[in-house]
């Protein structure tokens, strides 16, 4: 199977937001009306029942140009993702897609993912069991990996209308971006491409008007060497010690055992 | 829509005024960016930065109401450098007809006006005639007196630096605009221009449409792909409904209803049919209606059933300003309203509530209970003691629920299915007219009263359960022989001796024999995109109307890449990839043959055309403005009548200073009874908001997020600041002027709540239509304590 | 001590380092228990036990306050104590180094001479060294967890492998200190339990403390 991506060229977008609305549907995700942004934004940010926001910025750029700056704010689906990394109860992982997954099954909602995730897209939403009792769980966009399976493309892709979002080809839809890029040079001097590779690149692929920076993005994200050290050192380690100073009292147990069955008890240790 | 949808992509530049597609109609933007993608250009003109602006490659500031200025400056440009389409122009316009002596044009009133009754004798503004009858031209446009001529002298005070003056915008983006528009001038070259409410709601509204006619006839713009007056219809089926008589002046296919002074059926086809054209036809056309009326009962003795139709006061106007009007002198006792809202939709909504009050009976047929349908309760600013009205609610269902067509604004007549049965006690509306109809035709079934012999003499055949059989009613649109019952397959067959019938000409040959053609899903775009097995689109399937002009004097296409019907002298009739919208074998021995307009006498297109305000299109200042007009010392259009003086406030600039205009965001729909009731619609716009200028927000100490005060004469309305880059001031000839906007959408009742716009609007309207100046009154703002 | 005579004691440690000990002991059990299952899928089961993963993390929060109090409860009860731990830790001499040798000897239970010691041994004061440090690690990273909202985000993704490894070394110690009271050196769980240990245990496990402890006896009478 070839690598698939999604692909959001924010220049083609018109901010009409029925990818909002389509996630909400094919999800079944309650509304979640907010106080007055101050703009026509309707959500600050991505929350756990919000997976993809549309964001407006309003900015007057370096050459006096007024520019409105929409953006489908989503989830990357990073290649090295840190809420992988983050959790404790592997309950996060890649699927073939490339997508980024929570199992719900296993996830306990401890949160570490939420504060491990550089673009605040991953967030815990709370449920309320038969008996009443709150619950946790880490929600965000799967890219529908659901319908992914089923050979559909994602939600928000079918309603865009703009062909702003695209769910095609990694090869064909990267060559196309590089050639859009070049397009739109002209009115957007700092349009890039963003498909950080400080984190193997993303599964969701942006062309962004402007600076990362002006999205609120970060400029090169990496994992951090923390996630490093945390997710393939600490933990395996710490499991280990926990196994060799078991072992270890074990041992001596046993070999305590043998040496006293032999009668060589010396060494003033037991003075009954 | 002249031309359609998908056709949108075949222009070189696209104006938008007035409208806010990627706002308002996003899908358009399917099409509008593949446009773009081809390299057209696309312009904004808007009081604000829209998302339409966002996406344009040139955006130009628009004072609300003064788009004749705009658009007369452009006329004033392209006449000046001669960029027009000259054979275009000369050929198919009425450019070269030379007009009556009795014309002139003096300070901004035309001749033949009477002051008292405020309106024109538009018998004066005829042409020159021959002693034969025949209009005099001059297809050298030379001559002083010809329409050409008399047009540039019209418009050549709408100089570069009146007309910035005027409407505020940028001189140099003004220029920008002129001259990327004019370019679409160059034969084969098309430019569109695609308008909406925000052209029409103005006491200049006609007008305004007028001017972009006018603007696209002098370029060549009509009946070419990519080129068009394109009307971007609000709502999905608003077509289809003006289309079958929805308003008070039509019946069905846009022709006239009689008036009392309209004694005799052959009097009144006389008084309503032109002496050429393709409507000397109409006989035909109403005759056929009249027979899908009232069947057997319209016979050839009783002048076809005529008089069993109800006939409007002559000379009375019943819009739905001046229903209101006579709803507050109680002249009428009740009220039925199909999916109305006029409490948050209507002009002076404070007003509408306390005209509703002095119905005895109101019923509303709605998915939602809507602020009109609860005008009564306190929370509407009634009396709910006082209020005597019996307020009945029906509850009608979603489109999704029931079966029939819509008609967009390509004209395309789409028939749609049932996808869930109705919720609860919820039915369609035909389901509930049919089931009124027949329980009234069951109680007069017996009354010997003459005056009731409308009803009874109407036939209504769509069988005997509460739900009509709408395969019938498709079939009787169209009209069938009332002999053999066969469908009629064109309105070219429809008879005026009461042999057939048509409920609604334009749309026969819809339902020809057995097939349903608004049924009908074949995607294969056989060129052009007219995709002319999809649906079906009238008249006669036509996608592009006036498309005879795609083709140049002698039948060949202006450009290779824009064919829509050529002659073909081989076959001996038109081909291409369109049906003609011009006598299919009508070729070059025809004198006819350089007449595309077909519906218009003389086949020319009206350059030059007496509607109620004048023949050219002439710059008026709204009914509330800012600075006194700088074409003329006429402030307001004078055509324009005054209704109920009680309920006519008008706000002063010095008291009002701001410039305010209303429109609509993507998430809501008109007056929101349906989307504010939807919560993923409702998160998404959950407050009523007033945008507003970071200028103006210093200047009134109003800071993010605030909550703020508008008043208007009308009354005044709270709700969120929002501050924006979007909105500038303007700065005009003499003076700036502060310009904000707002949401129309809100109301008391459902998930999302807020301030009704249109407490502040005026109650004025259109000197044609009547259409109301929601687009651009006075206002005042405040920070909220 | 069979022979029913009340073997002479000697005061070892007092109420204030006693309880400071066993809520530390405590806390660090529940903190660990209530960790598990997040720490190892193979103890999921745990979570249950708690009520879900909400209740073991309400759990986790309310022993996390009680782990940060022994230090306080010390230094108010038993601030000579504590100054004794203190003095002691720091001091590093030949006989605590030579200390270790001889103790694996022993931990195994081979045939071990080990040197006299210090009121901590060599062994007590490298287990209190190992817990100051993870303590701090722990109750440092875990307030950092707890209120990420005022840490700069480096801080808080640094946190967890802190928090983490912090666990892991702090169950190797706990476990090794639990193990040698429990079965190699029993009788000083009276010392921790009752505050006193018999002489007999003072003069095998702390020669150079019983050693003092004469020499101030001799003092005492002399004056």
């Amino acid at each position: 199977m070839a690598d698939y991506i999604k692909f959001v060229d924010v220049t083609k977008c018109d901010g009409c937001r029925a990818c909002m609305v389509a996630c909400k549907n094919w999800n079944d995700l309650p509304a979640e009306p907010e106080e007055f942004t101050g703009s026509i934004q309707s959500h600050n940010t991505l929350t756990a029942n919000t997976w993809n926001v549309i964001t407006y910025d309003e900015q007057v750029t370096a050459n006096g140009n007024f520019e409105w700056l929409f953006r489908h704010k989503s989830c990357h689906h990073c290649g090295e993702a840190f809420c992988e990394k983050a959790c404790p109860e592997t309950a996060i992982s890649h699927t073939k897609f490339g997508s980024v997954v929570v199992d719900a099954d296993k996830c306990v909602g401890c949160g570490y993912c939420v504060n491990n995730c550089q673009f605040g897209v991953i967030q815990l939403a709370t449920y309320v069991d038969k008996k009443g009792k709150e619950y946790r769980k880490a929600q965000k966009c799967d890219l529908c990996t659901g319908r992914l399976e089923e050979g559909l493309r994602p939600a928000c892709v079918t309603s865009c209308h703009t062909n702003c979002l695209v769910y095609d080809d990694k090869d064909k839809v990267l060559a196309e971006a590089e050639k859009r890029l070049a397009k739109i040079k002209e009115r957007f001097p700092n349009a890039n491409i963003y498909n950080p590779s400080g984190i193997k690149g993303t599964t969701t692929v942006y062309l962004l008007a402007d600076k990362p920076t002006v999205y609120g993005l970060p400029e090169d994200p990496k994992v951090a060497l923390s996630q490093i050290v945390w997710k393939d050192y600490a933990q395996p380690l710490g499991k280990m010690m926990l196994g060799a100073t078991t072992m270890a009292v074990i041992g001596a147990a046993i070999s305590t055992a043998i040496n006293k069955g032999k009668g060589e008890h010396e060494g003033g240790q037991d003075h009954e | 829509m002249t031309n359609h949808w998908n056709d949108l992509q075949y222009a070189d530049v696209l104006m938008v005024i007035g409208a806010n597609p990627a706002e308002n109609h996003p899908i358009s933007f399917r099409w509008i960016s593949k446009a773009i993608e081809k390299g057209a250009k696309l312009i904004s003109v808007d009081p604000r930065y829209t998302r339409t602006s966002q996406m344009a490659n040139t955006y130009a500031q628009l004072r609300s109401g003064t788009d004749i200025a705009f658009i007369g400056g452009m006329i004033n440009y392209i006449l000046e450098n001669e960029l027009y389409h000259k054979e275009y122009v000369s050929a198919y316009t009425n450019a070269s007809y030379i007009v009556d002596d009795q014309y002139s044009f003096k300070d901004g009133i035309f001749n033949g006006y009477d002051e008292k009754t405020r309106k024109y004798d538009k018998k004066q503004w005829g042409f020159k005639k021959d002693k034969e009858d025949k209009i005099i031209k001059d297809p050298t446009l030379k001559d002083p007196r010809c329409v050409f001529q008399l047009m540039k002298k019209h418009y050549s005070r709408y100089d570069i630096d009146t007309v910035v003056g005027v409407t505020g915008t940028d001189k140099e983006t003004y220029k920008e605009i002129c001259k990327a528009y004019a370019s679409t001038g160059e034969v084969g070259k098309a430019g569109t221009i695609l308008y909406a409410m925000g052209g029409t709601q103005h006491t200049v509204g006609t007008q305004n449409i007028r001017s972009y006619a006018i603007l696209q006839l002098l370029l060549g713009n009509i009946g070419i792909a990519g080129g068009g007056v394109n009307a971007l219809r609000g709502e999905s089926n608003v077509q289809g409904s003006t289309d079958f008589g929805l308003l008070y002046h039509n019946v069905p296919g846009y022709m006239e209803v009689p008036t009392d002074a309209d004694v005799t059926y052959q009097g009144f086809l006389d008084r309503i049919t032109p002496k050429s054209g393709y409507l000397t036809n109409k006989p035909k056309f109403y005759t056929s209606m009249l027979k899908s009326f009232y069947g057997d009962n319209a016979t050839k003795q009783n002048e076809f059933g005529y008089h069993f139709m109800p006939k409007l006061g002559a000379g009375k106007d019943y819009s739905y300003i001046r229903l209101f009007d006579a709803m507050y002198r109680k002249e009428f006792e009740g009220l039925m309203m199909f999916g109305a809202n006029p409490v948050v939709g209507g002009p002076h909504a404070s007003q509408s509530i306390k005209s509703l009050a002095n119905l005895k009976w109101m019923v509303s047929i709605d998915l939602f209970e809507t602020e009109t349908s609860s005008f009564w309760k306190k929370e509407a600013g009634s009396d709910p003691a006082s209020v005597q009205t019996e307020v009945i609610f029906l509850p009608a269902c979603s489109s999704y629920e029931k079966e029939g067509s819509v008609t967009n604004s390509g004209r395309w007549m789409q028939y749609r299915w049932q996808a869930i049965k109705p919720k609860g006690e919820s039915k369609a509306d035909l389901e509930i007219v049919h089931m009124l109809a027949r329980r009234l035709k069951e109680l007069y079934k017996n009354s010997p009263n003459p005056s009731d012999m409308s009803l009874k003499a109407l036939t209504w055949n769509y069988g005997e359960s509460d739900h009509p059989d709408i395969d019938l009613v498709c079939r009787e649109i169209n009209g069938y022989d009332m002999k053999t019952k066969q469908q009629i397959k064109s309105f070219g067959d429809l008879k005026d001796d009461g042999s057939t019938s048509s409920g609604c000409w334009i749309y026969c040959g819809f339902y020809p024999e057995n097939e349903n053609l608004a049924k009908r899903r074949d995607n294969t775009n056989e060129g052009m995109s007219n995709f002319l097995n999809w649906s079906y689109a009238w008249p006669a399937n036509r996608r592009i109307l006036y498309n005879r002009a795609s083709s140049d004097l002698n039948g060949k296409a202006w450009s290779k890449d824009r064919v829509g019907i050529v002659w073909n002298s081989v076959e001996g009739k038109w081909k291409g990839n369109d049906i003609p919208d011009f006598a299919a074998t009508k070729g070059p021995d025809d004198p006819t043959f350089i007449d595309p307009f077909i519906m218009i006498a003389g086949g020319k297109g009206a350059l030059f055309a007496g509607i109620n305000e004048g023949p050219f299109p002439e710059h008026y200042e709204p009914y509330e403005n800012p600075i006194s007009n700088a074409f003329s010392s006429v402030q307001l259009n004078p055509a324009v009548q005054f209704g109920e003086k009680a309920t006519n406030a008008k706000g002063d600039v010095s008291k009002y200073p701001i410039v305010a205009t209303t429109y609509r965001v993507s998430e809501h729909w008109q007056s929101g009874s349906m989307t504010r009731n939807v919560p993923w619609l409702a998160e998404l716009v959950p407050h009523m908001y007033i945008e507003i200028s970071e200028e103006l927000a210093k200047e009134k100490g109003i800071a993010y997020k605030d909550r703020i005060i508008v008043s208007s004469a009308r009354g005044e309305i709270e709700a969120y600041a929002l501050i924006t880059k979007r909105f500038k001031p303007y700065k005009l000839k003499d003076k700036t002027v502060h310009h904000i906007g707002m949401p129309w959408h809100f109301g008391y009742n459902g998930i999302a709540t807020g301030a009704t716009a249109n407490v502040l609007t005026p109650n004025i309207g259109d000197a044609n239509t009547t259409i109301p100046e929601f687009k651009a009154f006075l206002c005042d703002i405040r920070r909220a304590k | 001590m069979s022979n029913g005579k009340t073997p002479k004691t000697i005061k070892r440690f007092n109420k204030g380092f006693i309880i400071a000990h066993w809520v530390n002991a405590g806390a660090f059990f529940t903190l660990y228990i209530s960790a598990l299952p997040m720490y190892t899928e193979f103890f999921d089961w745990l979570y249950p036990v708690f009520g879900g993963p909400a209740g073991a993390r309400l759990i986790h929060r309310i022993a996390a306050v009680a782990f940060m109090l022994p230090l306080f409860i010390m230094i108010i009860f038993d601030f000579k104590g504590f100054k004794n731990w203190m003095k002691n830790i720091f001091s590093w001499k030949k006989h605590d180094l030579m200390f270790f040798p001889q103790f694996l000897r022993e931990f195994f239970g081979l045939k071990a001479k080990v040197p006299k010691q210090d009121f901590f041994n060599a062994g007590e004061k490298v287990n209190s060294w190992l817990m100051i440090v993870t303590t701090l690690m722990l109750i440092s990273s875990g307030l950092v967890m707890w209120f990420p909202a005022f840490f700069p985000s480096v801080v808080v993704w640094w946190a967890y492998p802190i928090h983490n490894i912090g666990l892991g070394l702090a169950v190797a110690v706990a476990v090794g200190h639990i193990y040698m009271s429990l079965v190699t050196a029993r009788p000083s769980m009276r010392g921790i339990t009752k505050g006193d240990v018999t002489e007999e245990y003072a003069k095998d496990h702390h020669g150079r403390w019983y050693d003092e402890l004469q020499e101030e006896k001799q003092q005492r009478k002399q004056a």
